[in-house]
């Protein structure tokens, strides 16, 4: 049997293929939109997963070091240390700065790490260019995104620090480029005073001390022993909020990225209704275009099933292809996008069950007037 | 019924509307069409002439009476058939005043279409159809659009069409109104030898006195019913 969609298409090609470029745009937009959503999640993770800490250790009835504000001593890291169980335990600062650029200042979260301890949250996988630090002042370790090279020089506060390492998507979990920096280094920036600040607290008998405060203990726990176990004994002892690395993604997936989830998913329900509304009114416009040939395959004889099928695959394939563009579309500009979007295969079947169900629906507005056609409409005036 | 007889109206009646609004446009109609005829239906517009012509093609519902399609009664009150659908796709062909091809097939795809909806296979459906174009002397134009032919060309498809599915009927609305006087004469020929050759029955609606000497009678509709006319009879249209 001749296959009328497809000889209908290809009579009008042009059209056709404008149209689905359209809709696959539209499509390609959904994609990345569950993309960022994704990239989200995965933005949320790096720093978790590259530092792989076992625990978390922050100040009590506190969120921290992400949700929210947090300070413990440093020296609380040698107490956990010593604490049943815990395998290593280090000293780590998080804090929102900007770096001085030529062009707008980039906005960062600079780790601060102790340069000679057993924790290191540069992952050596992400390392493009230069090395780790080494020196325990004036040195920084860049992300590629925030447009510095190696050796360029930054002055933060009342310094100069040289780039000495790049490294590769490593972000935070608002999806800011991470810069790294020895504690001391990262101390004095989040907690030193300016001298005339020191002065006048010195004045009012108020001595600081703060510099010596880090935002969180990481810790990894020893092989056998149960990680909520030795949590739950530093919770008693030491008076501590404790979370384990599942608690600190829940934290940062659902405390943090929760709103944001949900209005990229709210606007990629209305996209997908968006698009399935426009295919609707396509393949409308194209049945009121054949309306005359329609009434004429239907007087002469031709049953509707015939018609329908062809009204049904031309949809599909408007959906089909439309997913095709939508998908070349998303992987051409998805890199371009500021915040990392990842595009996952499910993610993408799952989108073209819903491109074949949204088509399958659309077209029912053309079956609806292949069915109304009048045939006598083919003969008199 | 007579063994030649393709179509019988008996008492045929078709109103629209009812009440105050009731229009009545076929009153008691009743007529026979042998095979083999070609028959012009004329009358002034309006009369009920595409009315007329769609009853027979099983188009439109009559309000009463009968209707048979060679030895098929396949109206008598209502439709006796289910589908009246396949009664046209498997015994009557049309013919346009335009040639109405479908602009995104072929000249060979629009003759085969119908055949093959007839479950007829795609190489017989072929077989028959290039068969049909040597007739009409355009087979070279088989695999063209019909955005590439001639009016005439087009007209000639479209006869073409009509006959793919071997039809006992051919019911044309105006065939040659779109031609000039000599593709009209040569298309009503070619209908006329059709009709000889195939025993096909042809109803032609026209407003084409060029074409009324070749046609065997001629039907008018005046006062809501039928009358037949002498074919060489002056002034009737």
């Amino acid at each position: 049997m001749i296959n009328l969609a497809a000889r209908d298409i290809e009579h009008s090609l042009g059209k056709f293929i404008v149209t689905t470029m359209g809709v696959g745009m539209l499509l390609g937009i959904v994609f990345i939109m569950i993309g960022v959503y994704r990239g989200m999640i995965v933005e949320a993770e790096i720093l978790l997963n590259d530092i792989s800490a076992d625990l978390w250790i922050v100040q009590e009835d506190t969120l921290g070091p992400f949700a929210e504000s947090s300070r413990v001593h440093e020296d609380l890291k040698n107490i956990i240390y010593v604490m049943k169980g815990i395998d290593k335990s280090e000293a780590m600062t998080f804090q929102n700065i900007q770096l001085p650029s030529k062009k707008k200042p980039v906005r960062v979260v600079a780790v601060g790490y102790d340069i000679y301890g057993t924790i290191n949250p540069i992952n050596p996988d992400r390392l493009i260019q230069g090395r780790e630090l080494k020196n325990d002042h004036y040195e920084i370790v860049v992300t590629d995104k925030t447009g510095f090279k190696l050796h360029d020089e930054i002055k933060l506060g009342r310094n100069f620090y040289k780039v000495v390492g790049i490294t590769t998507k490593t972000v935070s979990n608002n999806g800011d480029p991470l810069v790294y920096l020895s504690l001391k280094d990262a101390q004095e920036l989040q907690f030193l005073y300016s001298n005339k600040e020191i002065q006048n607290n010195v004045a009012r008998g108020v001595v600081n001390s703060e510099s010596l405060m880090v935002n969180t203990i990481v810790a990894r726990v020893k092989n056998g022993f149960s990680i909520d176990e030795v949590a739950e004994d530093i919770r008693k002892w030491q008076h501590k909020s404790v979370y384990t690395a599942q608690d600190q993604k829940d934290i940062l997936t659902k405390n943090l990225i929760e709103k944001s989830s949900k209005q990229i998913g709210l606007f990629t329900v209305i996209l997908i209704i968006v698009s399935t509304i426009i295919i609707a009114l396509i393949i409308y416009t194209m049945t009121l275009e054949k309306m005359k040939e329609i009434a004429i395959m239907k007087l002469m004889g031709l049953p509707n099933s015939l018609i329908i099928s062809m009204i049904v695959k031309e949809t599909l394939l408007l959906g089909i292809f439309a997913f095709v563009f939508g998908n070349i579309f998303s992987h051409i500009t998805y890199d371009k996008f500021p915040k990392l979007v990842v595009l996952q295969i499910p993610d993408a079947w799952a989108l073209f069950g819903i491109i074949l169900v949204a088509s399958v629906l659309a077209s029912f507005v053309g079956v609806k007037k292949v069915i109304s056609a009048d045939p006598a409409a083919a003969i008199g005036g | 019924m007579n063994n030649q007889s393709a179509i019988k109206v008996k008492n045929l009646v078709k109103n629209f509307g009812k009440d105050d609004n009731l229009v009545r446009v076929i009153e008691n109609a009743s007529f026979e069409i042998q095979k083999g005829e070609v028959v012009a239906l004329i009358a002034p517009s309006g009369a009920g002439k595409t009315t007329l012509l769609m009853m027979i093609g099983c188009v439109i519902e009559p309000t009463s009476g009968e209707i048979w399609l060679g030895d098929n009664m396949v109206y008598k009150n209502k439709w006796l058939a289910k589908d009246t659908r396949r009664i046209r796709r498997e015994k009557i062909g049309f013919i346009f005043q335009a040639h109405y091809l479908i602009p995104f097939l072929n000249v060979l795809e629009n003759i085969t279409l119908l055949p093959q909806a007839n479950n007829v296979s795609p190489k017989d459906a072929q077989k028959k159809a290039f068969e049909l174009l040597e007739y009409f002397e355009i087979a070279d134009k088989a695999y063209n659009m019909s955005s590439q032919l001639s009016g005439g060309q087009n007209q000639r498809v479209a006869i073409a069409r009509a006959l793919a599915n071997n039809p006992e009927i051919i019911l044309a609305d105006e065939p040659t109104a779109a031609l000039d006087g000599e593709r009209a004469v040569s298309v009503i020929k070619m209908l006329k030898k059709i009709a000889v050759e195939q025993n096909v029955a042809i109803i032609t609606v026209t407003h084409d006195d060029r074409i009324l000497p070749y046609c065997d009678r001629i039907m008018k509709i005046e006062n809501r019913g039928i009358v037949f006319h002498d074919k060489d009879a002056k002034g009737i249209l």
